[in-house]
């Protein structure tokens, strides 16, 4: 008896935790359909709270269409961003774990606590010199300032460095003998055993940049090239925008993330178990 | 042939530092070089309209201390902290338990919980910003319903705090059930059923059993949620920009507001490094915490 009344307790609460979670997701995919009156005409409990009763696309031709806030231009903008630097990133960070966990140099330990030590500087003291830095530079309001400071992850590097310790050093100097190159051997025999590894780190990498705010937000201030994020937090300090433009633009530019974790999510899970990394 | 080892020991070296220098230079040049320059802005008078920058001391430090906007800021990120941690982790090890077992659908609930992680903080912020509204949104609409008085956490002071930690834990509770599914899933089931046999029961088998074991990893659980914690700010900057009157500005907040609204770069750099001493005094309380767990 007891039993029973604690196994129909827990299967509320894990319903109860489903509707929290999906309420919020819910509520803005399905309001991203509704005509600008529908919003606020239906402020009592019920269906027609959630569900549209007249539906319309008419929000996303309208965020599209816009040429003063060209959204399709901040997707296509924030695409170009995260992949260079997810690129870039899996290239140099695993360059530098290759050397870290197989090549003997001297003064690796050095070199080693060096990295280490930047984890334990948070982005939020170093914004200020990193901007005025890239303002000295002339790179503001380009992209090359929202890639090049991203580009090496210590997080990363020593995410790959766990990976790729287990590959035995036989190998390497087996390829050696014969003649490689230690740059070929990093592309033929090291990069190829570490594809899962680069799957997860390439996948948090673009998405913490699809997800970039402060640093856009402080670098960015032309709006032809501003980031997603950015952009759609903006769109709501506008004076009588409507709530359905706002939530088509959230809607359009999670789904995507979101299908894209249904695929990978057994990269993704592992990413977080291996190292406990987010953005 | 001795010649010939110590000639591949030298190229091994050039090219290993050939592999680690990209990275370095990126590095030195975009954390290291900032983080001294920061320390040098920050006892400098250095506004970014005029270019002029002159020694101030530790004029910028001592004007923070009464500072009444920096200590609200200060107080409110402390707050959040306070709050978020223990609240936070508790429902992510609820959760965690909930769906630790294999059932049919496990995988639905697993999943569902944790969605909100996958979608981007900002988007989160700017979905619940329209969901707190007092009059059309749909929490207030839902409170009503139910004869329940309404929240209005944009702006009643007392509570708007509250409203911004609704959302992180809402945004963040699946990430940590994911690290502590982990956990749980490396205590071998052996134990649970040894303390069966002996008569334990639920209870007993989570306080003596599970608890302990998962120590290490609710160390590293209270140590990530403390980082992220401190530097809470977009969600604060989208929703509420820190008010009303100040109420929910937090550090990092203060620090953009400072620099990049107001343009006074050597106070911002001054309460950053101030955030950092927090920050810093913070990890290595877990670390003290975390040694004396490691068994």
């Amino acid at each position: 008896m007891v039993k029973t009344v604690l196994h129909v307790m827990r299967w509320l609460i894990m319903l109860a935790v489903v509707v929290i979670v999906l309420l919020p997701i819910v509520w803005m995919v399905f309001s991203s359909f509704r005509i600008h009156e529908e919003i606020f005409k239906y402020t009592t409990p019920g269906w027609h709270l959630f569900i549209p009763k007249r539906w319309t696309l008419q929000n996303f031709v309208d965020i599209f269409l816009d040429a003063s806030r060209p959204f399709g231009r901040y997707m296509v903008n924030t695409l170009f961003v995260a992949s260079v630097v997810t690129a870039a990133g899996l290239w140099i960070n695993s360059m530098a774990a290759f050397a870290f966990a197989k090549l003997r140099f001297p003064q690796k330990k050095t070199l080693l606590a060096l990295f280490l030590s930047s984890l334990v500087i948070p982005y939020e003291v170093i914004m200020i010199p990193q901007y005025m830095l890239i303002r000295d530079l002339g790179w503001i309001n380009t992209f090359q300032a929202l890639i090049v400071p991203q580009i090496v992850w210590v997080f990363g590097i020593f995410m790959l460095v766990q990976f790729f310790a287990d590959i035995p050093r036989d190998i390497l100097d087996a390829g050696k003998i014969d003649g490689a190159s230690w740059f070929r051997i990093y592309v033929r025999l090291v990069l190829p055993s570490g594809v899962p590894a680069l799957i997860t780190l390439g996948l948090i990498t673009f998405l913490n940049q699809w997800d970039a705010f402060l640093w856009p937000l402080i670098v960015i201030n032309d709006d032809k090239k501003q980031m997603i994020q950015v952009a759609i937090s903006s769109f709501q300090s506008l004076r009588g925008i409507s709530w359905g433009k706002i939530l088509a633009a959230t809607s359009i530019s999670s789904v995507p993330i979101v299908v894209v974790f249904l695929f990978l999510q057994r990269y993704y899970v592992k990413g977080i178990t291996m190292t406990g990394v987010k953005g | 042939m001795r010649g010939r080892g110590n000639r591949f020991e030298k190229q091994e070296a050039r090219v290993a530092f050939a592999f680690i220098l990209p990275a370095l230079l990126l590095l030195v040049v975009f954390v290291f070089y900032p983080m001294v320059r920061a320390f040098i802005i920050s006892f400098q008078k250095l506004h970014l309209i005029n270019p002029n920058a002159s020694f101030a001391g530790i004029g910028n430090y001592a004007s923070l201390l009464h500072n009444q906007t920096f200590l609200q800021a200060m107080g409110n990120s402390f707050y959040f902290a306070a709050v978020v941690i223990p609240v936070q982790t508790a429902i992510a090890l609820g959760l965690a338990l909930l769906v630790q077992r294999k059932f049919r659908g496990v995988g639905f609930f697993r999943t569902v919980y944790f969605l909100p992680v996958v979608v981007s903080f900002a988007i989160a912020a700017t979905v619940f910003r329209l969901i707190y509204n007092k009059d059309y949104g749909m929490l207030n609409v839902l409170l009503k319903g139910m004869g329940l008085a309404p929240l209005d956490f944009l702006s009643n002071p007392d509570i708007s705090m509250i409203g911004i930690i609704i959302l992180c834990i809402w945004k963040a509770m699946g990430f940590f059930m994911i690290v502590f599914l982990a956990g749980l899933n490396n205590i071998p089931d052996a134990l649970y059923e040894a303390a069966q046999v002996d008569g334990a029961n639920a209870v007993q088998r989570f306080f003596r059993i599970t608890l302990p074991l998962l120590k290490r990893t609710m160390a590293f659980v209270v140590i990530i949620t403390t980082m992220d914690a401190l530097k809470i700010f977009v969600p604060v900057y989208i929703t509420t920009s820190g008010g009303p009157a100040g109420s929910t500005s937090t550090l990092v907040h203060y620090i953009y507001k400072t620099a990049f609204e107001q343009m006074n770069m050597g106070l911002a750099a001054a309460a950053a490094f101030l955030f950092f001493a927090v920050f810093v005094i913070s990890l290595v309380q877990l670390r003290l915490f975390r040694s004396d767990v490691e068994y």
